[in-house]
């Protein structure tokens, strides 16, 4: 072995460093914005009842199975809302079950990899387990599945190619980096955006200082979501948060409606959700914004109820 | 030099007992239960300084968490400082470290002996006087303070700038190693998140002015300053536990070098100054040393107290309380002075709290942070809200759980969600619906309460010239608890656009407010 004298040992450091740094410089990865996607007449799937597993397969199965949408080998992230500290009945939170029992379909259909996780607003320890997800999770015992705490190394900037609240943000990985993506938010009132559907569950997945998406919220969401492609959005609306949301805390404010909505397009599916409280998807401006954006599809008649 | 099976025996329970503490210290952290099994400040229980706090705080002494610290005085009366040699975790620090940075051969004059009995009588004669300070001086909780806000916190640090190394660079074998083994130290051996504490720097110079000490003579902290030392060492004057031969010896004099504690003289064995580490039993060249139990109190030296110095201590120790007293009241003249929900009173507050930082080292949410000066001038290390920092959980109860004295009274969770700290005020002149006219809802979105204690009202607004709908934020006063989550989530940079203030806490003796037009 050859020797190295103190010199060399510090300009090889410091070479080697130089390397590295200029490796790091490179610039953020530029993402496209997905082109619209927007397809004639989008399925959507609507079911009631009150045993929520059978709810969630009946729901699934209208789409054609989960199989439509997890292949074999794929990684998979579910994408629920776990972001408050609140316990199953006060619907804050995306039902336990629901997740568990969409994660059991996409083992079923032969995913590689389920990785489940949420940028929560409360601590993210308490908010797992109080929500029911943690031992929801724990139960489906398979080495397959992760209920992941977000790793802060995991997030990079990307440019929003034709953003109109943003030219770039900060966005998690995984989530850009997985092979299908499952949104599953809670059906929830919200005082800026009126409801918080499919596309504000996106929050969920980004970085940065997020307060500031609520000033022109509308446009900010359609760009988060011009980014980031959801392969299916299921909304859990087994019971729904009517006043004091998005975090509520009284059973006064939820309502058993004991519902799940899901559909490939987004944009349906958050429209649909809207009459469950008595709105029409044109009350919600982030709806319509994603509209015209050609990111889905708003108009109930153009969608393909099945 | 050789060790006797005694030596031995020490230096067994003072791993084990630093162990001990060190295990209990991971375990205060929320880990998903919400009450702790084995917080660390069950330690203080056999702290007699915290004891003589508690009983000398208003309402009646805690025996039931503190039967152990007088089990301790018990012990030491009849065996000596044996807590000192054997379990405390400070001195057993000292020991480890003076190996490692190495000691000094300088004997002190014994006279300096006499400053920790003097600091007792004066910390002791203030806290009768309702001004305790105990805790600025108390080995336990300088241990735990140090080690919460500057060590384990510098620890994480370290830790984490390790492994993002690793995750940023990719190095053969250790890379994946890092990766794999991340988990298993973030959730055993690590802070779940960074802990942040303004005062580290400050808490950490102390640390290591007391372990450098250890520079000047073995053991200076507990020889010559530790007022626990001192309490012990009065209560140790008449142990019977006893050392013989109780003089050097005319024909070696070893002890008088050797002795960590410098208790062998040629006019007998100090048994207030010993700490009963046991190591002349070793080193005696001849295998003459003993300990026995036996009565009789001949020979025994102790220090020699003068009267003067006595008195002066005391006088000083008095003189304490009315000088703080003329001081304006802190938390009337500071608004931003916040205490944790189930803190008492602030004055009994300030005569319970021993600065032992258990409280921060558990918070969840990071708002408790240590005091300068913001809760007045004998208000130092006690703990702070500061919402901009962090926010106090709704569902957490653990400060009030790892309290040892009681400041923090343990809430049940319902009481807890109603007890208020402070009072949510919206600056208009940052508040972005009223200082820009755009939308923001930040604050009402994370506020806690059921009934929200942040409303949003809708108004029609002149915004450059032009007519606007916007909602405003507005603080329901009878519904806000205080937590701060608004301050810490509002999305303004900088100063927060809401703040908390003290108004309205709970601890408060008042008459109730009536509602105003906001009620």
């Amino acid at each position: 072995m050859t020797r190295i004298d103190r010199r060399t040992f510090i300009r090889q450091s410091i070479r080697t460093a130089v390397a590295t740094s200029a490796v790091g410089c490179l610039p953020a990865l530029d993402l496209l914005a997905l082109p619209a996607h927007a397809a004639e007449m989008p399925p959507l799937a609507v079911r009631k009842g009150r045993d929520v597993s059978r709810l969630v397969k009946e729901t699934l199965h209208a789409l054609g199975g989960i199989e439509a949408f997890v292949k074999p080998g794929e990684v998979v992230v579910v994408k629920p809302n776990i972001g408050w500290d609140r316990t199953v009945e006060l619907a804050a939170n995306t039902h336990p079950e629901v997740v568990k029992t969409l994660v059991e379909l996409c083992l079923d259909a032969g995913a590689k990899q389920v990785r489940i996780f949420d940028r929560t607003c409360n601590d993210e320890r308490r908010c797992y387990t109080q929500s029911g997800i943690r031992a929801a999770v724990e139960n489906i015992k398979s080495d397959r599945v992760s209920l992941e705490y977000m790793d802060r190394h995991d997030y990079k900037e990307l440019a929003i190619r034709g953003g109109q609240a943003f030219d770039r943000w900060e966005f998690y990985m995984p989530v850009i980096e997985a092979d299908r993506l499952i949104n599953v938010p809670i059906a929830k009132h919200h005082s800026i955006s009126r409801l918080t559907l499919g596309m504000k569950n996106l929050m969920g997945v980004i970085g940065g200082n997020r307060g500031r998406l609520h000033h022109k919220i509308a446009e900010s969401l359609t760009d988060i979501a011009s980014v980031i492609h959801v392969d299916l959005t299921v909304i859990d609306a087994t019971r729904i948060l009517i006043a004091n949301g998005p975090q509520g805390g009284r059973t006064e404010d939820v309502r058993n409606t004991e519902t799940l909505i899901a559909s490939p397009d987004m944009v349906a599916a958050d429209a649909y959700a809207t009459t469950l409280f008595g709105l029409k998807p044109e009350d919600v401006s982030t709806i319509v914004a994603a509209a015209q954006r050609g990111l889905g599809v708003m108009d109930l008649k153009q969608v393909r109820m099945v | 030099m050789k060790n006797s099976s005694w030596t031995y025996a020490r230096k067994v329970s003072q791993s084990f007992c630093l162990a001990l503490f060190l295990w209990l210290f991971l375990q205060t952290e929320y880990r998903g239960i919400d009450q702790l099994p084995y917080p660390v400040s069950l330690l203080f229980r056999i702290d007699p300084l915290a004891a003589l706090a508690d009983f000398l705080a208003p309402g009646p002494f805690g025996w039931q968490a503190l039967w152990p610290a007088l089990g301790i005085i018990l012990f030491t009366v009849l065996f000596g400082r044996f807590f000192c040699g054997w379990i405390c975790p400070l001195g057993s620090t000292l020991d480890g470290l003076g190996k490692v940075i190495g000691r000094g051969r300088r004997t002190f004059s014994p006279a300096w002996r006499r400053v920790k009995y003097y600091l007792l009588i004066v910390l002791g004669a203030a806290t009768l006087f309702g001004v305790q300070l105990l805790g600025l001086f108390d080995p336990l909780a300088i241990f735990l303070r140090s080690l919460t806000l500057a060590v384990y916190p510098a620890y994480n640090y370290g830790l984490n700038g390790l492994f993002d190394f690793f995750y940023e660079h990719e190095v053969p074998l250790l890379s994946s190693l890092a990766k794999t083994s991340y988990p298993v130290f973030r959730d055993n051996l690590m802070a779940f998140h960074q802990p942040i504490f303004a005062l580290g720097l400050f808490t950490m110079l102390i640390f290591l002015v007391i372990v450098l000490l250890e520079k000047v003579e073995h053991r200076f902290w507990c020889k010559n300053l530790c007022p626990l030392g001192g309490l012990l060492g009065i209560c140790s004057r008449y142990a019977i536990l006893q050392r013989t031969p109780q003089q050097l010896c005319a024909d070696c004099q070893l002890c008088d070098s050797l002795c960590r504690s410098g208790a062998v003289r040629e006019s007998g064995h100090m048994r207030s100054e010993c700490l009963l580490c046991m190591d002349c039993t070793g080193f005696c060249p001849e295998e003459r040393v003993q300990f026995a139990l036996r009565t009789g109190t001949d020979n025994d030296l102790g220090v020699d107290l003068q009267r003067r110095g006595v008195l002066t201590a005391m006088a000083s120790g008095v003189m304490i309380a009315p000088v703080v007293r003329i001081g304006p009241v802190t938390h009337e003249q500071n608004p931003y002075l916040i205490r944790p929900p189930g803190a008492v009173p602030e004055e009994e507050f300030l005569q319970r709290c021993v600065r032992c930082a258990g409280c921060m080292k558990v918070c969840i949410g990071r708002t408790l942070q240590p005091a300068l000066f913001e809760a007045g001038p004998i208000g130092l290390w006690t703990p702070l809200v500061v919402p901009r920092i962090g926010y106090c959980e709704y569902n957490c109860t653990l400060c009030g759980q790892v309290c040892p004295t009681g400041a923090i009274a343990p809430l049940k969770l319902p009481e807890k969600k109603k007890n208020v700290i402070g009072l949510a005020v919206i600056k208009k002149d940052r508040c972005l619906p009223f200082a820009k006219g755009v939308e923001c809802l930040v604050c009402e979105e994370h506020c806690p309460t059921g009934e929200k204690a942040i409303v949003m009202e809708e108004k029609e607004v002149l915004v450059d010239g032009e007519l606007r709908r916007l909602k405003f934020p507005k603080v329901v006063d009878k519904l806000c608890i205080g937590c701060g989550i608004c301050e810490t989530k509002c999305p303004v940079e900088g100063a927060s656009a809401v703040r908390i203030i003290n108004e309205g806490e709970s601890r408060r003796k008042r008459p109730e407010l009536l509602a105003g037009p906001y009620g």
